[in-house]
């Protein structure tokens, strides 16, 4: 064993810090204990007395070092063991929560079906109760007014697509680090697909959707988190914005606005896809209704009872 | 012979029966395994330079776990736990990197 002196001359001190560290690698214990026991025995041996027996010491060393060694063993394998089960147990939970949201994503589809074909039970009960009579004819006629200004029904026409999307990640952004995702400027934002929607409006268009979620007169869209909810509907890149209208007059007037032209500078130099196109076809579907929670209905001046605030339709 | 007897023990005796530690000392296994694998390296290179002692092994063992993760306790009290777990690591395993070049020397004569 090599010991070089400590610290000595003028060496700093982080390098005979270093030095110490890599040069006393064994215990220096070790080579006291060596040299007492020769001191002990070179003692015994002056003195002429015999030496305690080695065997019965070197027995119980051995059990000694054999019981550290198992604890070792030990204390290895339950470390092996607790680090394969968390790996194990954060998959499985993973697993777990995958499935759960798969699950309430296909029952929500569900109800939303369900709601929507009693709905349209409803929405024909009535129309042929209220067609029997005059009275019926008009309360319809006004009826079909408010629910196309309301989205409640779905529609269709020609009208403009617009399409934004996400930059493309960049060829050279680390796959491995995690960062698949476009830097932050190429993301679009929930302000850009308002600024879209609303210069369609603007524009005259008569319906907009995004990525097939109507927008009714209540309608939201925000971030929460990196994703944009549009009614509390997640819609993700790419989005596309369809807006039922007169084609030419949507497209000459979505192109005369400035805010737009300010988007296709942006999108331009982030790299984000801003296309628009002029379709023969579209199809709308219809808002969700927003619920009345608080708004109950004026009641009638003759004695008919109010309908209960939460009757759709 | 024994003592390697000892260490395979332990090491079916954890895997079979997964005994379980106490939440508060999980933290603290890795870095007491790291401490216990200097100790046992330790022990072997002073048995081949021929200097070993049974007493200076025992307590070099349970000295280097229970100082190891007691610093680190310390630095997870102190918040520098991140750094002085690394701390631990980078000095015990220059000293188990040293060990083994010793053991290596002696085995292979190389």
């Amino acid at each position: 064993m090599t010991l070089t002196p400590r610290g000595g001359g003028p060496r700093s001190m982080g390098s005979s810090l270093l030095d110490h560290v890599l040069a006393e690698t064994l215990d220096p214990a070790y080579q006291q204990a060596a040299d007492a026991r020769a001191a002990r025995e070179r003692a015994a041996a002056e003195a002429g007395q015999p030496l305690p027996d080695p065997r019965r010491r070197r027995w119980r060393g051995q059990l000694l070092v054999a019981l550290v060694l198992a604890i070792a063993g030990l204390l290895a394998a339950i470390t092996y063991d607790q680090a394969s089960a968390g790996a194990k147990g954060r998959q499985a939970v993973r697993e777990a929560l995958v499935g759960d949201i798969d699950h309430e994503t296909s029952t929500a589809d569900d109800l939303s079906g369900q709601l929507a074909a009693l709905r349209t039970r409803v929405d024909r009960t009535r129309d042929e109760a209220l067609r029997a009579s005059a009275v019926g004819q008009l309360a319809l006629d006004r009826l079909a007014a408010a629910e196309g200004a309301a989205a409640a029904v779905g529609v269709t026409g020609p009208g403009l697509k617009v399409t934004l999307a996400d930059a493309q990640a960049n060829a050279d952004s680390d796959p491995v680090g995690g960062s698949t995702a476009p830097s932050s400027g190429g993301v679009v934002r929930d302000s850009d697909v308002q600024l879209v929607v609303n210069a369609l409006w603007a524009a005259g268009a008569e319906a907009v959707s995004v990525d097939g979620q109507r927008l009714g007169p209540t309608s939201t869209i925000r971030t929460a988190g990196e994703a944009i909810l549009v009614d509390f509907w997640p819609v993700s890149s790419p989005y596309e914005v369809s807006a039922v209208g007169d084609p030419d007059t949507l497209s000459q007037k979505f192109l005369a606005d400035p805010q737009v032209d300010a988007l296709a500078v942006v999108s331009q130099s982030y790299g984000l896809r801003f296309e628009f196109a002029k379709e023969d076809h579209l199809s709308l579907p219809a808002a969700t209704p927003s619920e009345l929670h608080f708004a109950v209905p004026v009641p009638p001046a003759a004695g008919t009872p109010a309908p209960s605030p939460r009757s759709g339709g | 012979m024994i003592p390697i007897l000892g260490l395979a023990a332990g090491v079916i005796l954890g895997l079979v029966f997964h005994p379980t530690v106490p939440l508060l000392l999980q933290p603290y296994l890795p870095i007491a395994v790291v401490a216990a694998l200097d100790a046992v390296f330790g022990g072997a290179r002073a048995r081949l330079d021929g200097l070993f002692d049974a007493k200076v092994f025992v307590i070099s063992f349970v000295s280097n776990v229970v100082v190891a993760a007691l610093i680190v306790f310390l630095g997870d009290q102190l918040g520098v736990g991140a750094q002085l777990s690394t701390a631990v690591v980078v000095v015990l395993g220059i000293r188990i990197f040293g060990n083994a070049a010793a053991i290596r020397r002696h085995l292979f004569r190389a």
